[in-house]
């Protein structure tokens, strides 16, 4: 290969400058947010199936998974994730069923807590998943592509709230490895990700306001608009704010009139799968980041240490006998 | 026995640096992989901790630091100064399958430079792979850092990249170990890259064009 000195700059610069340019094409924070609204929320208690429950049931019910049967358990272990004959399993996540009302009785008062994907602003089920199978899309929503999705479960270990659900016996994983590799496929709220592209608002938010009017528990709107209210109804009301702090920001923000502490408390009391820590740090901005930036710092160290060896050594005389002992 | 010298002392740190930070990163990548509990790797004491997936991404990511130090040292120190010896000739592909026949005793080895034939499509092969895991990678990083936005379909492609490269790279260095550890002819090569010298001899048998040149360095001197 003919590599002169000079093609080899061109090549080493073009490089460098293409790792360096930045882009405004997608901002972090997205466009939309919700708010939810624990102090409204009467969890449908009059009804089968509370209504933001079932408008997304409704709604994604083409895209629930139809697994192939008989399902191979995750060699070697002897397990697998199968939720198709709990399919109508309403009080959890699960593949069919995601979003659900969490009860919960606080210090004598019973109360209801819509939960579902956080759709966090730096979200690690994103950032951690090894085949790309999570975006974050500009309306702030993080959606799961369940066409390259091999079910490792990685983003439900990796979310501060454990949200995405697993469903073995579908996805790609079955035409590559199906035994050794792979799990099924990951579920979880994509916040209607068809509707609001269209400009429309989740099928959750509009059940909810077809039952409770202007007291609806859902406001969906510009995220500045719903983080400005929420901050508006913390300083008039005397409410508590959860999820604009939490991991680093979310495009969700629960409001409640009994603090985040307390209901974190009892949902720890009961031991229920899915809780509300308080303090999430966002391992991505404490840990990753402050590393990444000695990991691009010792590289241009590196370039610099590198030109200054090279020059020293070039200017440096060697002896032939330098090459040779006895 | 005479010695010539083959590696200098920061060739020697460069592999090195660049061979245990590629097997932390190896083993810290398959790590941010949902394998490790799968397989009951976690269980293995002492390795609790690899079930952890920020720990397993935090030492991946201090493995890093040292791999990107290297790369970018490698290519800048030697394109600078000028030395390509290692980068692909022509009939290179012809002469390696003739040096991997020799070794199994088949025909005889053709002359070679300071580089095996083998070892400079080797060397651009898995050079290729760590010029792309170290990209792939950067870009992780930065976009980590919020430092470039990406569209989310060119983060899903730069993350696959980066995860498929890294089976590659893989069986890249299990090939490379292999080879060095499975041919007896290859171990005096082991040796230099630990000393840096290799034996006058051997370079006369194996090396001989790279002999020639030194021997008519050397009298001219």
């Amino acid at each position: 290969m003919n590599l002169t000195r000079r093609k080899f700059f061109v090549v080493s610069s073009a490089l460098i400058s293409s790792m360096l340019i930045k882009s405004n094409a997608q901002a972090v924070e997205g466009r939309y947010a919700t708010i939810i609204d624990i102090s409204k929320c009467d969890g449908c208690t009059d009804e089968s199936i509370p209504r933001c429950v079932l408008a997304c049931r409704e709604q994604n019910k083409s895209r629930f998974p139809e697994p192939k049967k008989p399902i191979q358990p995750y060699w070697p272990r002897k397990i697998y994730e199968d939720w198709s004959d709990k399919r109508q399993k309403i009080d959890t996540l699960t593949p069919y069923n995601w979003i659900f009302v969490q009860k919960l009785n606080v210090e004598g008062k019973d109360i209801f807590i819509p939960r579902r994907c956080m759709h966090c602003d730096n979200p690690p089920c994103v950032r951690g998943c090894p085949f790309g199978a999570l975006t974050k899309r500009a309306y702030g929503n993080s959606v799961i592509n369940e066409k390259i999705c091999f079910g490792g479960a990685k983003c439900r270990d990796i979310c501060p709230w454990q949200i995405p659900q697993r469903q073995a016996g579908v996805g790609i994983y079955l035409k590559l490895l199906p035994k050794f590799a792979g799990g099924g496929v990951m579920y979880k709220c994509d916040l209607c990700k068809d509707r609001i592209e269209k400009g429309q608002e989740p099928a959750c938010v509009l059940a909810c306001r077809d039952r409770l009017k202007e007291n609806a528990v859902f406001v969906f709107d510009e995220r500045k608009k719903i983080y400005e209210l929420a901050y508006k109804k913390k300083k008039e009301e005397g409410l508590f704010i959860y999820g604009d702090r939490q991991n680093g920001g979310t495009s969700t923000l629960y409001i409640s009139d009994i603090s985040f502490d307390l209901i974190d408390r009892a949902l720890n009391e009961r031991n229920e799968r899915f809780k509300m820590p308080v303090d999430v740090k966002n391992k991505i901005q404490t840990t990753f980041n402050p590393i990444g930036k000695v990991v691009i710092t010792s590289g241009f160290l590196s370039i610099a240490g590198a030109i200054v060896a090279a020059v020293v050594s070039k200017n440096k005389k060697t002896d032939g006998d330098e090459n040779a002992k006895d | 026995m005479p010695k010539i010298k083959r590696h200098t002392i920061i060739e020697i740190l460069e592999h090195w640096v660049l061979a245990l930070s590629g097997i932390i990163l190896l083993f810290s990548g398959l790590g941010c992989l949902p394998l490790f509990k799968r397989y009951y790797i976690t269980e293995i004491p002492g390795f609790a901790w690899t079930g952890d997936f920020n720990t397993v991404t935090t030492v991946h990511y201090i493995a890093s630091i040292f791999f990107v130090m290297v790369v970018f040292f490698h290519m800048f120190y030697h394109g600078i100064k000028g030395e390509f010896g290692l980068l692909p000739k022509k009939g290179d592909i012809k002469n390696s399958i003739k040096v991997l026949a020799a070794m199994i005793g088949l025909g005889k080895e053709p002359p070679s430079d300071k580089y095996l034939p083998e070892q400079r499509i080797a060397y651009a092969g898995i050079g290729f792979i760590i010029i792309l895991l170290t990209i792939t990678g950067i870009i992780k990083v930065l976009k980590n850092l919020e430092w470039v936005v990406l569209s989310p379909g060119s983060e899903a492609v730069n993350t696959v990249i980066h995860t498929l490269s890294g089976f590659v790279f893989m069986i890249a260095f299990i090939i490379h170990v292999a080879v060095v550890i499975c041919f007896k002819s290859n171990w005096p090569l082991l040796k230099s890259m630990f000393t840096g010298w290799i034996d006058e001899e051997y370079v006369k048998h194996r090396h001989a064009r790279w002999y020639e040149e030194l021997k008519g360095k050397i009298s001219e001197n």
